[in-house]
């Protein structure tokens, strides 16, 4: 669901995560403020956190502390199946692995995206081939281990934008491609989530893709020293 | 896209683990259904067979033999009444009708009722059912023979073929063939779905004119003519007596219990007896009953375990739909509904197992035994086997929808290796 409230896509405040209760802190941010629309990156080292941090804003996680809202909506503070369906209108993800369902067709997948949106259902298969058709797939019955990595990665990005999400997150996008389709399969995230108005914040560690985006921050620079997680500033 | 479509997937992309399981329920279900069916079944044919007899008179060691052998055809009677007595009988007691059966020949294979033609009139095979004849005419004189549907069938017989009987009952020891005698098919009956379709039916007369030749050639030596002057009272036997009182209830108890002080008669109440049969019978059934639940329960156990081991697989799967915006009680209801269509189809399935089951072992009896046994419940009982499958099936899925509402979603979903 686009934001058209005036809020900001995510906002993020006094963010820290541990993974056990009295452990180090794994992931924190103090603020970060991604406004509609808005293409930020965060980079990182590997196992730094980027992922954790997608898995909190998802609402896949819980915080160990602070809030995270996403479209005004404190999402930590949603329980449930009011979370999930929050998920399901506002959030879109793109996984370095696609995550998509095999045994299922390509237009199933984005089916199966805009089955928990607020779109209506007579006018979800029409707005699925028309995502796809957008983004060069022309074979929308085809199963997905028929497709190559780059169209499934197309896949991954029409499912992510199917639902008319606020935000788009995207975890190590390119990392499973081939350099040579990698920027464009970047082009397609970027453009998708511009045409349909969706804020994107990608995790990565590939710091050429750092200049495609509006902001850029670095995980590590993202919380004060205070709260830093144990060993941050050791990463490269 | 739908839940449905999911299930459907699902069902579909682990299909021959699927096809396994369904089949094990419907095998289940199936015996079950048949049980069931075949037990009310069995106990309408018997019940049907007795007709309107109140009351059948023999002198056959008990009640249940006397029904069994008398009315089913088990095996010939061995304990041959007088007919003067059966005479002195009928003149003593108010019957509203009584018809002296005697058996104990037979035609390949074939019983032969050799009985009145009152006993077409009389009797009716199933309560409320007259005989009816498809072709021809009811005996009237002696070697005329009038065959039960399934005989003519059998035998391939039809009217003014000549036939020649064998004394003694199917298989019984001793029995010669009656090549003296030709009898003349006059009548074949319409089917009465009893044990009686199986039977030739012939005159008193006939049957006596053989055993007064088989006495004389003891004396005579072979090649003698026997003709109904030669019949003594000593051939004048029978071995059954059919006998109704009619509506008059009150009176039945009476002759019933008067009847039975006399030590030479035995007498059978047929649908009293039928019912105390079935009350042997149930305790099998009930064997049979806990055999067919036990399997039941180990369908359930095949689900549960078919689909445990495909959580494995789903994780990633169901992680995926959580991340989409599935709830957990969806993905709960998701593998629940998946659990309930394997007993949906296993359950159908099963009751179409039960009926073509029920179609060989019905074919198997009536050839063998000559019991016309329609297994069949009424829609609710099927109904209800399905329901019962589904209830089983559900509950064996709950530990796998448990395990799919737990599932991680975050480790679910981190990549392999």
């Amino acid at each position: 669901m686009i934001n058209q409230s005036n809020h900001p896509a995510v906002e993020l405040s006094d963010l820290a995560y541990r993974y056990a209760i009295a452990g180090p802190i794994a992931v924190a941010v103090d603020r970060l403020i991604v406004e509609s629309g808005e293409q930020i990156v965060i980079t990182g080292a590997s196992g730094g956190g980027k992922s954790t941090l997608l898995h909190l804003i998802a609402g896949l996680m819980e915080p160990s502390q602070g809030e995270i809202r996403v479209a005004g909506t404190s999402i930590n503070g949603l329980r449930g199946s009011k979370r999930d369906r929050f998920r399901g209108q506002h959030i879109g993800m793109v996984f370095q692995t696609h995550q998509l369902l095999l045994g299922f067709s390509v237009l199933e997948n984005v089916l199966a995206a805009l089955m928990f949106s607020q779109i209506k259902k007579s006018q979800r298969k029409a707005r699925a081939l028309a995502l796809l058709e957008e983004l060069g797939i022309n074979a929308p019955n085809a199963r997905i281990d028929e497709l190559s990595l780059g169209q499934q990665q197309r896949v991954a990005v029409a499912r992510a934008i199917a639902c008319s999400p606020t935000i788009v997150l995207a975890d190590e996008p390119t990392s499973a491609l081939d350099p040579s389709i990698a920027s464009t399969a970047m082009d397609l995230l970027q453009n998708a989530c511009r045409s349909n108005n969706a804020a994107l914040i990608c995790v990565t560690h590939d710091h050429t893709l750092v200049d495609r985006f509006d902001q850029h921050h670095r995980l590590e620079d993202l919380a004060s020293d205070r709260a830093k997680p144990a060993g941050a500033n050791t990463c490269p | 896209m739908t839940d449905w479509d999911i299930v459907t997937k699902s069902m579909k992309s682990r299909w021959f683990s699927t096809m396994l399981t369904v089949l094990t329920v419907a095998i289940a279900a199936g015996l079950m259904a048949l049980l069931i069916s075949m037990r009310s079944a069995g106990e309408d044919a018997f019940r049907r067979g007795t007709g309107n007899v109140q009351m059948l008179i023999s002198k056959e060691p008990g009640p249940l033999a006397s029904v069994l052998n008398s009315m089913f055809y088990a095996q010939a009677p061995g304990n041959p009444i007088a007919y003067s007595d059966y005479q002195q009988l009928a003149s003593s007691y108010p019957f509203a009708w009584s018809v002296p059966t005697q058996l104990g020949d037979s035609f390949q294979g074939s019983p032969v009722m050799s009985t009145e033609v009152s006993f077409f009139e009389s009797f009716e095979p199933a309560m409320g059912q007259r005989w009816l004849l498809e072709t021809g005419r009811l005996f009237d004189a002696p070697f005329e023979i009038v065959l039960g549907a399934d005989a003519a069938r059998t035998h391939g017989l039809a009217i003014d073929d000549s036939i020649e009987l064998e004394h003694g009952a199917p298989g019984a020891q001793g029995g010669h063939h009656h090549s003296e005698f030709a009898f003349t098919v006059v009548g074949i009956l319409k089917p009465t779905g009893t044990a009686h379709d199986r039977a030739l039916f012939t005159s008193l007369d006939s049957s006596w004119i053989l055993h007064a030749h088989d006495r004389r050639e003891l004396v005579f030596g072979h090649g003698i003519r026997t003709a109904l002057d030669d019949v003594d009272d000593i051939d004048r036997n029978i071995t059954g007596i059919y006998a109704s009182l009619g509506n008059r209830q009150a009176a039945l108890m009476q002759v019933l219990s008067s009847l039975r002080t006399d030590p030479n008669w035995t007498v059978a109440n047929p649908a009293s007896t039928v019912g105390g049969l079935f009350t042997i019978v149930s305790n099998i059934d009930q064997i049979l009953l806990a055999m067919a639940i036990a399997v039941m329960l180990s369908s359930g156990i095949s689900i549960l375990v078919a689909l445990y081991n495909s959580m494995d697989q789903r994780r990633r799967q169901i992680a995926v739909l959580r991340v989409l915006g599935a709830s957990k009680l969806r993905v709960f209801n998701l593998v629940l509904t998946e659990s309930a269509m394997i007993g949906l189809l296993g359950g159908f399935v099963g009751i179409v197992f039960a009926l073509i089951a029920g179609q060989v072992v019905s074919g198997v009896l009536y050839a063998r035994v000559g019991l016309v046994i329609e297994p069949s419940l009424p829609i609710d009982g099927y109904l209800m086997i399905v329901l019962a499958t589904i209830a089983l099936s559900c509950i064996a899925g709950i530990i796998p929808a448990l395990i799919a509402y737990r599932t991680p979603v975050v480790r679910s979903l981190r990549p392999i290796g």
